[in-house]
């Protein structure tokens, strides 16, 4: 919710009783009730919204630690259940809240030209880092090149790795990180911290430190472009165009 | 400053808690909600409660700070360490390899640090979350090192937190003031 200039003189309704006040009041001249917008409102459990983010957070850190070090887990049943386990998560943090978090899943405004305006700055942009990443000389996929060379026997290797790397990411990981811990943090602090931290917590669950370089904007990007239009799908759209792109590298 | 607020000479009337304009109409100031017509009992309870707030802000407002310092010296740590394996390992083909995500880091927990005055709660949650996750992966990388400054690692983490819980309590009590 970004609050556009505001002149003095408007009125605005109390939200408890109703009576006339200017809309710069902070609280109720009638009745002394603070008028704090929708996203401030839970001022008193601020703390056990943190600690509910933690967990999530927690939850969602040991099983990427799981998935990626753990050798014993990188067979094919494995990274099934595995993003089976993320999907979980996601959802059912994201539910939580699903009275305010459902209309983030409502594509208002949809608009062509944004969204192919969208999908061409993410693919640039995944061309730009499958570049760089070349010239610096680390594979940033190493995990899913495992997982393909296991899928190659297979005749949907390439379809598997397609999905796996770019169509479930896109859904779950949005649904995760730009829907679950960002509306959080937007009821915890202001909107630019909330951008700030949501973007951050994404780049280093990567636990790649070289690949921040281009992680920290790339979610920046995503998440400012979640608050902007106020819906998930950009974001999804962006992610697995991002993750396509860079797919499509893999495969060539 | 009572005094000046109270001088006849004013056209229109002020809050007594926090000097925003009210008027006749008024029953608490649109302000800082102060009870305006409430009994005297009312209006005594609002500012006993932000005494407390003003008592408590200093309090928190330094476990903010202690925060903020965790940061820099978390950076001072991994520019350390990086220069440590740089001249232990000087003769290693990949030197880069171990002292680059020391000198990353630093960095990173120097940003932050900086940061930390303007943007506390974003700066300590993002320096938690990268400390936590270092820690892991240094776990990984030799699961015997787990024991090594294990106090240290838990005050450096219940500093943070503590920071988390302030920088919460400071923007509170900053609402309620009307401050921000």
């Amino acid at each position: 919710m970004i609050n556009d200039e505001i002149s003095p003189l408007e009125k605005k309704t109390c939200i408890r009783c109703e009576a006339s006040i200017n809309l710069t009041a902070k609280f109720c001249s009638n009745c002394g009730i603070v008028q704090s917008d929708q996203l401030t409102n839970h001022s008193g459990n601020k703390w056990a919204l943190i600690k509910q983010t933690a967990l999530f957070y927690l939850i969602y850190l040991e099983v990427c630690v799981v998935s990626k070090f753990v050798n014993y887990f990188h067979t094919f049943s494995w990274l099934l259940l595995i993003n089976a386990v993320l999907a979980i998560t996601a959802i059912a943090f994201f539910c939580l809240d699903w009275k305010q978090n459902k209309t983030l899943l409502i594509w208002r405004n949809f608009s062509w030209p944004k969204l192919c305006a969208y999908l061409a700055i993410a693919m640039l942009a995944s061309m730009f880092v499958q570049y760089s990443v070349d010239w610096l000389d680390i594979t940033i996929y190493s995990q899913q090149q495992e997982y393909y060379a296991n899928l190659k026997g297979n005749i949907f290797g390439e379809f598997l790795l397609v999905f796996f790397v770019a169509v479930v990411p896109a859904i779950f990981e949005e649904l995760a990180f730009r829907g679950y811990l960002l509306q959080a943090f937007l009821k915890i602090t202001d909107i630019k911290q909330a951008i700030y931290v949501s973007a951050f917590l994404f780049a280093i669950i990567h636990m790649s430190l070289i690949s921040l370089f281009w992680l920290i904007p790339f979610a920046l990007f995503i998440s400012y472009v979640r608050v902007k239009e106020n819906t998930l799908w950009y974001g999804v759209f962006i992610h697995f165009s991002f993750n396509l792109t860079a797919c499509l590298f893999m495969l060539s | 400053m009572k005094d000046l607020i109270q001088a006849p000479t004013q056209p229109y009337q002020h809050c007594d808690a926090c000097f925003a304009r009210v008027t006749d109409d008024d029953t608490y100031c649109a302000g800082c909600g102060y009870p305006l017509k409430g009994s005297e009992n009312e209006q005594k309870k609002f500012i006993d409660h932000r005494n407390k707030n003003d008592v408590n802000l200093p309090k928190f407002k330094k476990k903010v700070a202690r925060a903020g310092n965790t940061l820099y010296y978390l950076s001072a740590v991994f520019i350390l360490y990086s220069a440590i394996s740089f001249f232990t390992s000087a003769n290693d083909p990949y030197i880069l390899a171990i002292v680059i995500p020391y000198l990353i880091l630093a960095i990173l927990f120097l940003i932050l640090g900086s940061f930390s005055k303007q943007k506390p709660l974003a700066c300590f949650i993002s320096g938690l979350c990268l400390y936590v996750i270092v820690q892991v992966l240094i776990f990984i990388n030799d699961p015997e090192v787990i024991d090594t400054g294990i106090i240290i690692k838990i005050v450096i983490i219940g500093f943070l937190v503590k920071g988390i819980k302030s920088a919460v309590e400071v923007e509170r009590i900053k609402n309620e003031n009307n401050i921000a």
